[in-house]
């Protein structure tokens, strides 16, 4: 008891933000308990309360009959919390921290039902207020097909001026953030379920270095903060209120992008999803969302339509060599999903040595992607 | 007082003679055994006493040494039994010593002085320093493939001394009594579909390029690497010969009346250990599963379920042919040349192995995978995705071609092999490839492009330009490689490793 209060004694020079950041350090914390430990509370306040270690009758509303174990917990925790080390390690590590109700903080975000009440931001913090930002997100485990849409996507929104917001994540959400990149124009935001310094997943760490050079990074994580379960369906809420369409390009039955979409439904931010093939188990999640009455993406520019704005530049001329016999024949039995090449020799009648010869030309000239074993055409 | 007995014992898949020295004298009634015996040699004690006693003849209650000559080798199993009774007998004057001057014996006796056969009786007749052998009506058979031998059956103690003795005939040498079971080789017309598989197998009979089939469960992975054998050419005799003799030492029986002509099929499960795939373990330094699919098919199925360890252990026999086991009672080489077929699923869940098609995320299918260390992938020049069949195809009645109009195409790229001084392409060296297979100028460029692309390493472009020798091979083709070649040994040899989301440039 003594010991917090000397703390709060002690530490009154820091400012609210330092508070928050040293209370979004405690184990589990998520958004809807940092709200209810701040209700009636200033930061300070509320970490004293923490440190207290008492059972809060706000945090008990939320979390239940958990709350005396969640609060020792947080107690323990905090002992090992020095606010104001915590608070100066994060501004030397460059990073922008905005509270709720600075002047960067987003504005489509004030009104949020559930703010994220402090971001930390790497990169141009700007780039959020661009007029329009598009989400476009989907699952990690995605086929060539969406991988394409999702690259597409992204180049054609920034080409438009639209800035695209993503999760870094390996597959839908990289590939939309590559295409952005790759197309110049507004810049891309990449809002992260980590701290700044840990690069999750560690196979995007380019993509996450350029991201933070052209665009800006978000995050609610403090420094320090690994991959948790629980803070990727909290962080796609942000990038639902950041966003103002969220499309989804793949998604299997269960996947987190399900979560995007319900938050952005709850937030009244208009959702496109991107047809599959009805085999195809990575579009069963978005097929499904189509059933249930969700407009389509068919073109890219409907995108840009839903916005308000006009449709994109014509696609760049196809400079592949256009296949001659029998590839042409091989190209157009491969469909739009992964194949095999049992599948294809089923389907084109071509002794094995003219089909696989076929398809490795076809993998070469660009019209096929090779991916252990399985084709997928290009478009 | 004193005999001295032609013998032989096995060490690894090798027979070696053994002189079996036995020495009667006035003392303390004891039997001892030196010379290196294991545990079997020890007990050859009690069985030989009671052989003797059973067979009617005196047990001399004197001090007995027995010793297997010469001293460093290591003797194991049963088989000394009957030149030890034999050695008895002789230094107890029941038979004379000129009697057995040129015969060598090997059998193990039972206690009712049968004598039974043994193990290995192949390369053990042939390390024998005599001109007649002894053994076991059952190992007759067997011991009759080694020429110029005259091999002796003797079903029981009793009849032996009364040979040697010349008070009886030898007995007639009849049959073997001992039945082999005939290995029926599945045939690929029981192969629905799976067209670039069949193709792909006929490929590695054609050219012993080892194959790596990858597939989710139901596939019909095993099921086309239990046909490969089928496809082979049968063994040349020197082949069967040193086939024969590696699967005698491990105690199978010969088929009846000859050596085994036909490649061995062996499918270890996967929790051998290292010992037992690639050999020794124990002082008599067995053979282990490679050896004994020598000039066959070794199928590994559910390739990333075996030890790390074990699979690492493969590597080295694979590229040289032959298992050098080194223990401290001594070493041994065993040939090891097979054609290695592994089985294994695109991922832990068991699904299809599709981009975006199965629940396993990424790390988790590249963790599975990678238990199969780079190297051992590279040794496999055949690497293909094998699907599901359709089910029009497993119910439709159109069946396959018959493994038999297969193995005539790959016994006829065989020959072309030969005439280049090998058995099999993938024996063919940087050199002689080059002679063999030139490349077309078009063929030169496409490999050019492809090395630059970081798509293939230096290991990999020589095994690319074999495996399309392999296919121009099958399909009679002459001159040049050409390009199509090139690229279908590319098409055949598919990246398991390749992460998923390399297209993010």
């Amino acid at each position: 008891m003594a010991s917090a209060d000397a703390v709060v004694a002690h530490g009154a020079a820091l400012p609210d933000a330092g508070w928050l950041t040293a209370l979004l350090c405690l184990p589990a914390m998520g958004p809807r308990r940092l709200g209810a430990l701040l209700d009636g509370r200033s930061p300070a306040e509320a970490w004293a309360a923490v440190c207290s270690g008492r059972p809060l009758a706000e945090v008990a509303a939320v979390v239940g009959g958990r709350v005396g174990a969640l609060t020792g917990e947080w107690a323990r925790a905090a002992r090992d919390i020095d606010p104001e080390l915590v608070w100066s390690a994060t501004l030397n590590a460059g990073l922008e921290v905005i509270a709720h109700g600075d002047d960067a903080y987003p504005r489509c975000l004030l009104d949020d039902p559930e703010p994220a009440p402090v971001l930390f931001a790497v990169g141009r913090v700007d780039a959020v207020a661009v007029p329009s930002r598009v989400a476009v997100v989907g699952t990690r485990r995605c086929t060539r097909y969406g991988r394409d849409v999702a690259t597409e996507l992204g180049g054609a929104l920034a080409a438009a001026g639209v800035a695209v917001v993503s999760g870094l994540a390996l597959g839908i959400d990289g590939a939309a953030h590559a295409g952005a990149l790759a197309a110049g124009g507004a810049p891309p935001i990449g809002v992260v379920a980590t701290g700044l310094d840990v690069v999750y997943p560690a196979a995007n760490r380019r993509l996450w270095n350029r991201v933070a050079e052209a665009g800006v990074l978000l995050t609610e994580a403090p420094l320090g903060t690994g991959p948790r379960a629980w803070r990727f369906p909290s962080r796609n809420r942000i990038i639902a209120g950041l966003a103002d369409v969220v499309v989804v390009v793949e998604s299997h039955a269960t996947g987190g992008s399900l979560y995007t979409v319900e938050a952005a439904l709850e937030r009244d931010r208009p959702v496109l999803a991107v047809p599959g093939p009805i085999h195809s188990p990575a579009s069963q999640g978005t097929n499904h969302l189509l059933a249930e009455g969700c407009p389509p993406l068919c073109r890219i520019d409907d995108v840009l339509t839903a916005l308000g704005l006009v449709g994109s530049a014509p696609l760049p001329p196809d400079r592949r060599p256009s296949p001659g016999e029998p590839d042409r024949r091989v190209l157009e039995a491969a469909g739009w999903s992964p194949t095999t090449l049992d599948a294809l020799a089923r389907r084109v009648d071509l002794p094995p040595v003219d089909l696989a010869s076929s398809v490795a030309r076809l993998v070469r000239s660009g019209w096929f992607d090779e991916e252990r074993g399985f084709y997928q055409r290009v478009r | 007082m004193l005999a001295s007995v032609h013998a032989a014992t096995l060490l690894g898949v090798r027979g070696h003679p053994v002189r079996v020295e036995v020495h009667v004298d006035n003392g303390l009634p004891t039997f001892n055994v030196v010379g290196l015996p294991d545990a079997s040699c020890k007990e050859a004690r009690d069985r030989v006493r009671a052989a003797l006693v059973s067979s009617g003849l005196a047990w001399p209650s004197r001090r007995i040494t027995v010793n297997l000559a010469p001293t460093g080798v290591p003797k194991a199993g049963a088989v000394l039994d009957l030149p030890m009774a034999v050695g008895l007998l002789v230094a107890c004057g029941e038979v004379e010593p000129a009697s057995i001057e040129d015969i060598a014996f090997l059998g193990e006796l039972g206690l009712d002085g049968s004598v039974r056969p043994i193990p290995g009786a192949l390369p053990l007749v042939d390390a024998i320093e005599a001109s007649i052998v002894v053994v076991a009506p059952g190992n007759a058979d067997e011991a009759r493939l080694v020429t110029p031998i005259v091999v002796r059956p003797i079903p029981d103690l009793r009849t032996l001394v009364l040979a040697l003795r010349g008070e009886e005939p030898w007995p007639e040498a009849g049959t073997s009594i001992v039945e082999s079971v005939a290995f029926d080789e599945p045939d690929l017309v029981d192969v629905r579909g799976q067209r670039m598989a069949r193709f792909a197998l006929e490929v590695s009979a054609a050219g012993a390029h080892h194959i790596l089939l990858i597939g989710p469960p139901g596939a019909g992975k095993s099921m086309l690497a239990r046909r490969l054998p089928g496809l082979l050419p049968d063994l040349t005799g020197e082949q069967a010969l040193e086939v024969s003799r590696i699967r005698s030492a491990a105690g199978e029986a010969l088929p009846t009346g000859g050596l085994f002509r036909r490649p061995p099929w062996r499918s270890p499960h996967h929790g051998a250990s290292a010992a037992a795939l690639v050999g020794g373990g124990s002082a008599a330094m067995r053979p282990g599963e490679i050896s004994l699919a020598h000039g066959g098919v070794l199928f590994l199925d559910e390739l990333g379920e075996f030890a790390p360890k074990v699979l690492d252990a493969l590597r080295q026999p694979l590229e040289d042919g032959t298992v050098q086991i080194s223990r401290v009672a001594g070493s041994a080489d065993y040939p090891a040349r097979v054609l290695l077929v592994a089985a294994m699923n695109p991922c832990p869940c068991g699904g299809s192995g599709a981009p975006g098609g199965c629940r396993c995320p990424e790390h988790v299918r590249l963790k599975y995978l990678r238990r199969v260390s780079g190297p051992l992938l590279d040794r496999f020049d055949l690497r293909i995705e094998v699907d599901r069949p359709e089910p029009v195809e497993l119910l439709g009645d159109r069946a396959g071609e018959r493994s038999s109009a297969v193995a005539e195409r790959v016994a006829a790229a065989r020959e072309r092999a030969r005439a280049r001084g090998v058995t099999a392409n993938v024996e063919l060296d940087a050199t002689a490839l080059t002679a063999a297979a030139p490349l077309s100028p078009e063929a030169t460029r496409l490999l050019e492009a492809t090395l630059h692309a970081g798509r293939l390493s230096a290991r990999g472009l020589h095994r690319i330009r074999t495996v399309a020798l392999t296919i121009a091979d099958l399909t009679g083709r002459d001159g040049p490689i050409g390009p199509d070649l090139v690229d279908t040994a590319l098409s055949l040899r598919i990246d398991p490793f390749r992460p998923a989301g390399h297209g993010i440039r």
